[in-house]
């Protein structure tokens, strides 16, 4: 069924303001379609809105979770719970497998989604900030995967075992870089080391943020350099570019 | 024994699910005799992920030591994440010649 949006619904989805919502039919970016002639009120389909979203899956990804109000992502990419996660992930695992290129990096890619994924999942549940669950989806055509949530970020989890942990930037090291043993009280995991080692072993790029910090890897500069990020979140976002 | 990993799926990556497997499997790990070997087969398994791994693995590893073995597996990610174990838990699995 192929239902109709009204532009103010649409403007709320994807935060911004109807008039941007105007002038990107203007010109094309997020075509809309028209009552009749005489009113002229916008609507936009769900086809047209889905293309726009996959064709800009990491713009508003970080919209989303960047936004100082939570609020559901669209449920094409809206995993509440870690099974709704499993079973996106098998039917990433299944399309990347049947491309060619892919057919000796796919099971990496795979695992280092599942591993940031489920990162959200262990560490935030019952302690998310606001909205429960993880925003999963990817551009096979643009060759990116991208991951957030709203939960608590990686300052806070990772105090809970290492206290002296000043910052952002600080824990944003600690995750990609320590391999942490002493897991009381938290039964915490070493996935983000896992994924660095994966990107210094294959071509792909890595962005991921959280809290006020922001690191970028490739397999050329896997040197974990935290940045300030110029707009603080609540979770943590990651790119995968393949 | 020879435990068939693709018998708890062909996507092995969450910590919870590895969890589960551990817990399920255990009652047939009473059958496994004082001086008998296990052995950890990868076939058939298309991504193998630390979390999982850390929740199945490590505890059969404490438990079995020198009489566990894992076949040799050509899959990036059980190696990659073969490695990691390895580092993490300062030893060294040993492979079936």
């Amino acid at each position: 069924m192929n239902l109709k949006l009204t532009l103010g619904k649409v403007a709320k989805l994807l935060n911004v303001s109807t008039d941007t919502l105007r002038r990107w039919d203007k010109s094309g970016i997020l075509t809309a379609e028209r009552s009749n002639k005489l009113s002229g009120h916008r609507y936009y389909s769900n086809e047209s809105l889905e293309t726009y979203l996959y064709d800009n899956i990491f713009k508003f990804c970080y919209k989303w979770a960047t936004r100082k109000m939570g609020q559901e992502p669209p449920s094409i990419f809206y995993c509440q719970n870690s099974s709704i996660f499993q079973a996106r992930l098998s039917k990433m695992e299944a399309e990347l497998m049947k491309t060619d290129s892919l057919k000796d990096i796919y099971s990496l890619l795979v695992a280092i989604t599942g591993e940031i994924g489920n990162n959200a999942f262990d560490h935030n549940l019952g302690n998310w900030s606001d909205i429960a669950g993880l925003f999963f989806g990817y551009n096979l055509k643009s060759h990116q995967i991208v991951l957030a949530d709203r939960g608590q970020g990686l300052y806070k989890t990772l105090k809970r075992v290492k206290p002296e942990i000043k910052d952002d930037k600080e824990a944003l090291k600690t995750a990609f870089t320590e391999i942490i043993s002493g897991r009381a009280p938290e039964n915490r995991g070493n996935g983000l080391k896992y994924v660095r080692r994966v990107v210094e072993m294959i071509p792909i790029e890595l962005y991921f943020k959280s809290g006020n910090a922001e690191l970028t890897l490739t397999k050329n500069d896997s040197e974990v350099k935290p940045r300030q990020a110029q707009k603080r979140m609540l979770g943590c976002l990651a790119l995968i570019k393949f | 024994m020879k435990i068939e990993l693709k018998k708890f799926g062909v996507t092995l990556t969450s910590r919870q699910l590895g969890k589960e497997a551990s817990a399920a499997f255990k009652p047939s790990l009473t059958q496994i005799g004082k001086e008998e070997i296990v052995e950890i087969i990868f076939d058939g398994v298309n991504t193998f992920s630390p979390s999982w791994a850390d929740e199945f693995l490590t505890p059969l590893q404490k438990e079995y030591g020198n009489r566990l073995f894992l076949e040799p597996s050509t899959n990036p990610s059980v190696l990659a994440t073969i490695q990691l174990l390895e580092d993490i838990g300062q030893i060294k699995y040993q492979i079936t010649q």
